[in-house]
């Protein structure tokens, strides 16, 4: 089912956390709401499920106005961060218990609960109680109790904060299959960026209230909107070189480094700019040859990171397959690919 | 090793002696004076031996003679009575003839004394005879004696023969002082009055819980619960009043309320009702206002203890049961008082045993009336012990009463600490002896 979000805004008292926002989840599609913690994205998500209400603004299930509706009044399911399951139900009564709400027969719920925890592979540990089970199953538990009442849209709250990280790329995967089995629209709230790239089909980048950009994760990586998106997307980070614009070329501040980049014609000399390099294209292969000493080198297994310090102390990181002829303290002359790079104006803005 | 043990000793020792002197001392004592017949009568010192009326209706029923016989004055011709007969300067033949052919002789009745005394060889004149039989009337009736030797000895000088069995019989039946005796608890088991003061004591203490220590208290915490924060301290502070008022004024105020011309008395009177005390109007009017009371002051508990139990409840809980279509009230039933079985049961444990040792508001507003329809078991402890219309306080029977409350108490909150599991909340201390 399409969710809309029309000129939403949300205010705490006094304080605006979310001004105008727009944003429409398509039937069937998975969104990640990304951002850092305070940008209000799990205001949205609590909005959306009925939590809290819109300050003003709309919201729309499909063609259906649920502004107003409680939540109880609104078919949505959510998996909260800390999963909230009930300590004093079983595994079973806790998957069952929005069916339980609704009246529904004990012999019919108790069909429904078995179907359901098949699905997300816990139908041994029906007569457990959550205390007695680990996160990823918890996980399971309440991500069955989301979708046994088939909710018009699947809201994930950090889902993955709190379990180990083998088990968090088990679950990414699991969440994304369940997802396209059901053809729910699902709405991901989440900080982390591998994540919101990994497991949906587009992501809405938050910051301070608003929505920076939605895209697709790829098209979000390759065509960032803004420094602060481009910063955030891509892991290692990206690294940012100040300077400034010179007869249509990026220069760095001491005159060090020159690029001519094709972005910048028409840009008057002397604006203060800000480049982007990704890890990925400073290295072996590239046009630019860039000068500068190794203060940090870190091994990852297939491929090593390092840390570069240009003569006027700016830092670019570069991420190669491993090599052991570099070590911290040596200098050294890598390349970089100007025609990757982004260029930032003095607001972020990408030119 | 040894010296931690010691020093922990040491260290307990004042915790110790003040838990022996202000625990343990009172129910000690409590259950010594329970094997007593203390009473205002016997004293709580050593009593006397003395012939009442009671003491000779006692022995009615074993030894009727002897009884018959103490109860009529005897006639007894001794030194005694021959020293006030010279005193009364009558002819000084009498004193001598007595003395000489009648000394320690007993006549059963004023006639037999009266015809010897007749007879003596001076002729005594009628008036004399009266005056001469009346020095020598003995009776041990209401004469008081300090020992057990010296009552057998005036019953021997009045011709009573007994055998040892029977001066057993006797002693005990005259004497005043205190006894042990198991009798307080014979009493307590086959009373009427005790019966239906048992009664009156489970219905106030399981009215008083359900309907406001438990019941109440889970009301006013659930709702003061959904209510904004400001106006839910608003809330549980009116309702602490009447825990912080003084509990003398706070009843003061609901006599004010009840009596004959208090305000419901007033208002009633709008509508034609003649003015009554409606707080001792009837048994039912009396119970009603009694559990108010107390389930006024009690509920404030129950409140604060379930409104923080409530309050540890995660808010995602409320959220995600929200989410998941339940209700208010689906809320309250499955999602709330699941997690306040422990307080609940606290609640219960603690209040049961409140209320069963507890009596001062009821004396304060009732005194157990009317009648003694809203007496319970702790006021009638107080009544028969320390209070009483008759003045005759039974000390007593008041501490077997009062034992048995201990009694009750002890095996509730056994009952209470297994059922709360009280072992698995107590961890073993770290440090190793």
């Amino acid at each position: 089912m399409r969710i809309l979000l029309d000129k939403f805004c949300k205010s705490f008292g006094t304080t605006s956390v979310i001004e105008d926002m727009q944003l429409e989840v398509g039937s069937g599609e998975m969104l990640a709401l990304l951002g850092p913690s305070g940008c209000g994205k799990s205001t949205t998500l609590f909005a959306i499920c009925g939590i809290h209400r819109p300050t003003s603004g709309r919201i729309l299930f499909g063609d259906r106005d649920v502004t107003n509706l409680p939540s109880q009044a609104r078919n949505v399911g959510v998996v909260f961060q800390s999963y909230a399951l009930y300590p004093h139900m079983t595994v079973e009564e806790n998957i069952g218990f929005p069916l339980k709400v609704k009246r529904l027969a004990t012999a019919n719920i108790k069909q429904q609960v078995a179907e359901i925890a098949k699905l997300v592979q816990i139908d041994n540990l029906l007569g457990r109680r959550p205390g007695q089970l680990s996160g990823g199953q918890q996980q399971r538990v309440a991500l069955a109790r989301a979708l046994i009442r088939r909710p018009d849209v699947l809201l994930l709250d950090e889902p993955l904060a709190n379990l180990d990280a083998k088990l968090r790329l088990e679950m990414r995967s699991e969440i994304r299959r369940l997802q396209r089995e059901t053809g729910i629209t699902a709405i991901l709230v989440t900080h982390d960026q591998v994540e919101a790239m990994s497991m949906c089909d587009r992501i809405a980048i938050m910051n301070k209230g608003e929505i920076v950009q939605i895209a697709s994760p790829s098209d979000m990586y390759n065509d960032p909107r803004t420094a602060f998106v481009a910063g955030f997307l891509g892991n290692p980070p990206i690294s940012f070189l100040k300077g400034r614009a010179e007869q249509g070329a990026f220069v760095l501040r001491d005159g060090g480094l020159k690029l001519p980049l094709p972005a910048l014609s028409g840009i008057a000399d002397g604006t203060e700019l800000t480049l982007g390099v990704r890890p990925e294209h400073f290295g072996v292969a590239g046009g630019i040859p860039v000068e500068g000493r190794v203060t940090f080198a870190e091994t990852q297994g297939r491929e090593n990171l390092y840390d570069v310090v240009l003569p006027d102390g700016s830092v670019l990181r570069s991420i190669q397959p491993v090599r052991d002829d570099v070590k911290p303290g040596a200098q050294v002359r890598w390349m970089l690919d100007s025609s990757s790079t982004f260029v930032f104006a003095e607001d972020g803005r990408r030119l | 090793m040894k010296t931690s043990r010691m020093l922990g000793l040491v260290m307990i020792a004042p915790a110790a002696i003040i838990i022996l002197l202000f625990f343990l001392m009172p129910v000690i004592l409590t259950a010594v004076f329970a094997m007593t017949n203390m009473s205002t009568a016997t004293g709580i010192s050593a009593g006397a031996y003395q012939v009442t009326q009671a003491a000779v209706n006692r022995l009615k029923t074993d030894m009727p003679e002897l009884a018959a016989g103490i109860s009529e004055p005897r006639f007894v011709i001794d030194e005694d009575g021959l020293t006030q007969l010279d005193a009364l300067k009558l002819k000084p033949g009498f004193t001598a003839e007595l003395r000489a052919s009648h000394l320690g002789e007993v006549f059963l009745s004023r006639r037999e004394a009266e015809r010897m005394i007749k007879s003596l060889k001076e002729r005594p004149s009628t008036r004399e005879v009266k005056q001469i039989s009346d020095v020598f009337n003995r009776s041990v009736m209401n004469t008081r004696f300090e020992d057990r030797a010296a009552l057998m000895e005036s019953l021997a000088k009045l011709g009573f023969k007994l055998s040892p069995q029977d001066e057993e019989k006797v002693s005990r039946a005259t004497y005043t002082g205190w006894i042990w005796t198991a009798d307080n608890f014979r009493t307590i088991a086959n009373s009427q009055d005790m019966g239906q003061i048992l009664l009156n004591t489970g219905f106030y203490v399981a009215v008083t819980l359900l309907l406001f220590n438990v019941g109440y208290a889970l009301l006013l915490a659930v709702t003061t619960h959904y209510m904004p924060a400001s106006t839910a301290s608003v809330f549980r502070a009116i309702w602490l009043l009447p825990r912080i008022t003084p509990v003398v004024i706070y009843v003061l105020m609901w006599k004010w309320l009840t009596w004959d011309n208090g305000f419901i008395s007033l208002f009633m009177g709008l509508f034609g009702h003649p003015p009554k005390n409606y707080l001792l109007d009837s048994a039912g009017s009396a119970w009603f206002f009694v559990i108010l009371i107390n389930g006024f002051i009690g509920a404030s508990m129950g409140m604060l203890v379930f409104s923080s139990a409530i309050k540890a409840i995660p808010q995602t809980h409320f959220y995600a049961s929200e989410v998941d279509g339940a209700n208010r009230w689906q809320q309250i039933r499955y999602i709330i008082l699941p997690q306040l079985r422990w307080p609940i049961l606290f609640v219960t444990c603690y209040q049961t045993l409140s209320l069963l040792a507890s009596f001062n508001e009821i004396l304060l507003s009732t005194r157990g009336g009317p009648g003694r329809s809203t007496e319970v078991w702790s006021l009638a402890a107080y009544h028969t012990a320390l209070q009483n219309y008759t003045g005759n306080l039974e000390y007593g029977l008041g501490a077997a009463m009062a034992l048995v409350l201990v009694v009750v108490g002890v095996i509730l909150s056994l009952i209470y600490l297994r059922v709360f599991r009280y072992d698995t909340l107590v961890t073993k201390p770290l440090i190793e002896d």
